[in-house]
């Protein structure tokens, strides 16, 4: 039985977009391309993992790097010295990271707004420091190489598609439920939440793990990808910084706000880099500034006041 | 014993420093409800600031002080006036005036790249590596002018704040900002100058810091977050408490080279700060800092 | 802006058709970000080799005169980004070979897609020796590990005390910037210190962090500990850092060293010329080895013409050098096939710039170089002569410091 507030549209639209994205790298041979969309799902991925802490709960996160690089490197580690196969080192890399998330988290979550995000910095960089002078885990700064498969990398867009997928619907899920109602209330006012009955600390408990876990998962993909990974760039303060802004250019708290946040990074990444390399932190900063003066649901909001002009409305349970 | 005495020594001329660069955030906190998350951003042009003016015109550091604080005074007032002042007050502006100002501090970085390159710069001046004895071990004579520089910055904070109408006005609106247009305060006037302030004291931590260690246009990540151990642990509105609060990160930091390996000391600052966030969010003094 | 010149190269290459007597080769660089000042060097090599060859008519492929044209993109000093445009130069710009970038972490990762899309790769920047051990056939390094780094000046400082110089045992201080880097410098150092049969003991073995501030916590243990030796390694701001505040606390050790920086100018400008007295360095290559290196010299005259006088240093030579090695294989295999270029390269053994005077890609070391280093001393005269190896000497280094007091 499908649950009511899941509308059809949405399910065949998916699917579609899905469909269309797996068979198309069987008509063009552009490697470079194909690549290139790999990373877009993982940046997909990620960047919604960090919106259901960072836009459904309100609680921004400046250390999700820890989470990512945690997953990436126990991943790495699982394959090189226990022989696990890479997808079920992937799910225990997302685990342990997911875990992670909650020692530190659990506790951090009671602070509000913007002490929680001052304390993720603090996570953020500790753990950086900590893992990097792990030498056992992490390779310490020389990092840790993973065998080199053929043809891995070109089967890794049908894995980062699927993880994409499985991030989109989440989304949904987690947005559209009741569960996502509840989330909401705790958003907007923690006490009148829990006097209705929203047992917040469970809930948050559960964004915080989920996300932390998709993270890791993330992190094991990128090890996957790029088969060397080292600690200054898995958990580096500007990796954290990037889906933050993919989030909140995007669409912060929005279902696929921050998916087009990564798109959009990915693309202007793709075209700054000929020409003006060293500008696009101060870009982001600029556009970011706008995001938050004129439009706080960034893009998706723009598209969203286009689309009101056009005569479209929503269904009235659509609270974005 | 010998080491006890140098540890000591660097702990309470480090924690001049930190305590002004604390100063700025709490400041802000205390009367606005808003984290300056472009705090790290204004000690980092602050130390460009300082490091120019000695490399183009030959200016020595310490007598930059005052034009580089006017400077950032400004920088603050601006960015209030332009920016800041759009956003709803309170709990509700909380995260967005976090993210806007990180936006400015992402401004901030990059234009400093451009005008300066991403390599680090120092400070060299003539006294640089001149040292004097002091119970029994040697210190820096710019670590002596840097604390001293920063006890003159907070004794004039204390004066201000104090003794002058500006200072009662602002500490009155910190405590009601309703009632204060009342009596005739101008709520936004106040505002604008108390964001300015904060940020010219930012701009003089960074100026001092620069005397003493290299930067490049990421230098302010550490210390905002520094800053922010201080202000937490210290409480707000109180000198006095951030000083304390100063010099037990100070002493902390330093002596942790006796325990832990030196490379991971650079993690004390964080782990302190998210201790501290989390079981003693009141701070040493009992101010709310959730909710 | 230096990304400029790059950038053009990019917009008339839009297309990934060539012209037929172009030999494309592609390569990054880190022309901003982190090691945005090295990465610039670098470059200045690549392109004193490109346009010495292209002033010979190109190279000579099979009987047939053919141009050779560099394809620079800036990778920001990010590992995925060089990754990522390591595949867009093979894939989409379709170049024929490819040429390193800068800094062990970028290889590292970039040279992961040269070998999965089979294409040779001859850096001159990337010095950890784990790059080369992942039984990779088609990448190429001239920069020998660190480990080696370590080893010549322990070479010196043996004959020193040998000599009778210094005190046997000696007790080190070993500091390192937690980097690849250091790690490996911690490594050659500790080896030969447990090879020396009790000639030297590591009592202070800390590392730190990469652009740290304030050593004066580290220094004060280091003072504390009263060792012979003080052997550091970092990039060049953490040694003026870690120097200056060396010196503010009044300490002096009978050896100083900070690895691979010592001589630098712009140390010698930020610090003051007595600041960095009897300093001891190692370096994959100097200018004065042109005193007894024809190839050096040579190098060393060809830089000054084109860039108005100034003085090479190391990155600007192993930039040349990883080119003119590529130019050299490409010649000899007499095509443009990849595995053809491959297997010359393999083979590669021809007088070199480098110390040692030869370039040859060992197997038994994963291909990467091992060539020696050469050791330098800042005298008091304002002079960094080489004193080690003998046969690239150009003075005599001075051990104990005579800086200490006694």
């Amino acid at each position: 039985m499908k649950p009511p507030w899941v509308r059809p549209r949405a399910v065949v639209g998916l699917l579609a977009v899905c469909a269309v994205l797996a068979v198309g790298p069987l008509l063009h041979g552009d490697l470079y391309a194909h690549n290139l969309v790999t990373l877009t799902f993982l940046g997909i991925a990620a960047a919604l993992a960090w919106n259901w802490l960072g836009g459904y709960l309100g609680q921004v996160s400046f250390g999700h790097a820890a989470m990512f690089g945690l997953g990436g490197f126990v991943a790495a580690r699982a394959q090189i010295s226990l022989n696990m196969p890479m997808v079920p080192a992937w799910v225990f890399g997302g685990l342990v990271a997911g875990l992670y998330a909650l020692v530190w988290g659990h506790p951090t979550l009671r602070l509000r707004g913007p002490y929680f995000s001052i304390a993720t910095i603090g996570v953020g960089e500790a753990t950086r420091l900590v893992c990097t002078y792990w030498d056992w885990l992490t390779g310490g700064s020389s990092g840790l190489s993973l065998p080199m498969q053929v043809g891995l990398k070109y089967r890794l867009y049908w894995y980062g598609l699927v993880l994409a997928a499985l991030a989109v619907a989440g989304s949904y899920v987690l947005r559209r439920s009741p569960l996502g109602l509840s989330l909401l209330a705790i958003k907007s006012d923690v006490d009148a939440a829990s006097d209705v009955g929203v047992s917040s600390t469970r809930l948050q408990d559960l964004v915080l793990f989920i996300s932390g876990a998709t993270m890791g998962l993330c992190g094991g993909f990128y090890a996957s990808y790029f088969s060397y990974i080292e600690p200054g760039d898995m958990f580096g303060f500007d990796r954290s910084i990037s889906w933050v802004l993919m989030g909140v250019i995007g669409g912060i708290g929005t279902i696929v706000g921050p998916a087009l946040g990564a798109v959009i990074f990915v693309l202007v990444r793709q075209f700054l880099i000929a020409s003006y390399p060293q500008l696009y932190l101060g870009l982001y900063g600029v556009l970011l500034v706008l995001v938050i003066l004129f439009e706080p649901l960034g893009l998706t909001g723009l598209a969203l006041r286009l689309a009101h002009r056009f005569g479209y409305r929503e269904r009235p349970d659509l609270a974005t | 014993m010998e080491r006890f005495a140098e540890l000591l020594i660097a702990s309470i001329l480090l924690a001049g420093l930190y305590a002004t660069m604390a100063y700025g955030l709490g400041l802000i906190y205390g009367v606005l409800r808003i984290v300056n998350l472009n705090h790290g951003g204004m000690i980092m042009a602050g130390a460009y600031a300082g490091w120019w003016l000695h490399e183009e015109l030959g200016i020595d550091p310490y007598l930059a002080l005052l034009p580089v604080a006017l400077a950032a005074f400004l920088v603050g007032v601006l960015t209030y006036g332009l920016l800041v002042r759009r956003l709803p007050r309170g709990a509700a502006g909380g995260v967005q005036s976090l993210l806007l100002l990180f936006g400015v501090w992402l401004v901030v970085r990059n234009a400093a790249y451009l005008m300066f390159t991403g390599n680090d710069q120092t400070v060299r001046t003539s006294y640089s590596t001149l040292a004097v004895p002091l119970a029994g071990a040697l210190v820096s004579v710019n670590r002596l002018a840097v604390f001293a520089a920063a006890l003159a910055t907070l004794v004039i904070l204390h004066l201000l704040l104090r003794k002058t109408y500006l200072g009662k006005a602002i500490r009155a609106v910190a405590q009601n900002p309703e009632s204060c247009t009342l009596v005739g305060i101008s709520v936004e006037r106040i505002y604008m100058l108390t964001f300015g302030l904060g940020t010219a004291l930012a701009a003089v931590a960074g100026l001092l810091g620069a005397t003493l260690f290299p930067f490049n246009p990421s230098f302010g990540a550490g210390e905002l977050l520094k800053s922010f151990v201080v202000v937490v642990l210290g409480g707000l509105g109180s000198i006095a408490g951030t000083a304390i609060a100063a010099l037990i990160l100070a002493l902390v930091e330093v002596f942790a080279i006796l325990v832990i390996p030196a490379y991971l000391t650079a993690a004390v600052g964080f782990v302190l700060l998210v201790l501290v966030l989390v079981l003693r969010p009141g701070g040493l003094f009992g101010q709310r800092v959730l909710g | 802006m230096r990304g400029m010149r790059s950038c053009l190269f990019v917009l008339l290459l839009a297309s990934p058709a060539f012209a037929a007597d172009k030999i494309v080769i592609g390569a990054t660089l880190p022309l901003t970000g982190s090691e945005s000042r090295i990465g610039g060097f670098y470059k200045e090599g690549y392109e004193l080799a490109f346009e010495e060859t292209s002033k010979k008519g190109g190279l000579s492929v099979g009987g047939k005169k053919m141009q050779v044209e560099l394809l620079l993109l800036d990778d920001t000093s990010t590992q995925a980004t060089a990754a990522s445009l390591a595949d867009r130069l093979i894939n989409s710009d379709k170049v024929q070979f490819l040429l390193g970038t800068y800094a062990t972490n970028l290889v590292e990762s970039q040279s992961v897609v040269a070998e999965q899309n089979t294409i040779p790769y001859v850096n001159g920047g990337g010095a950890a020796s784990a790059i080369y051990k992942r039984g990779y056939k088609w990448i190429f390094g001239l920069l020998a590990p660190v480990e080696l780094l370590a080893d010549s000046m322990m070479k010196w400082i043996d004959a020193e005390q040998k000599a009778g110089k210094l005190p046997r045992p000696a007790t080190i201080a070993l500091l390192w910037e937690n980097t690849s880097h250091g790690k490996d410098f911690r490594k050659g150092v500790s080896d030969f210190a447990a090879r020396s049969k009790g000639g030297y003991s590591v009592a202070v073995d800390e590392s730190f962090e990469l652009n740290g501030k304030d050593f004066s916590a580290l220094l004060g243990k280091v003072k504390a500990a009263k060792t012979d030796l003080f052997l550091a390694d970092a990039h060049l701001p953490d040694y003026i850092t870690m120097q200056r505040q060396y010196v503010t606390a009044g300490l002096c050790h009978k050896i100083l060293s900070y690895g691979a920086r010592g001589s630098e100018k712009q140390a010698a400008e930020a610090l003051g010329k007595k600041d960095v007295e009897y300093i001891l360095s190692a370096v994959w290559w100097s200018p004065l080895l042109a005193a007894k290196n024809p190839q050096a010299k040579q190098f060393v005259e060809l830089f000054k013409g084109k860039y108005g006088g100034r003085t090479p240093e190391w990155y600007q030579a192993l930039g040349y050098e990883t080119a003119r090695a590529l130019f050299t294989a490409i010649e000899q295999a007499g095509s443009l096939d990849r595995e053809a270029v491959r297997q010359k390269l393999a083979a590669l053994k021809i007088p070199s710039l480098l110390p040692g005077g030869e370039l040859t890609f060992p197997a038994e070391f994963g291909q990467q170089i091992h060539a020696p280093f050469v050791v330098q001393q800042n005298l008091s005269d304002g002079t960094s002569p080489i004193i080690a190896p003998p046969d690239a000497a150009t003075g005599k280094g001075i051990a104990p410091n005579p800086g200490c007091p006694k």
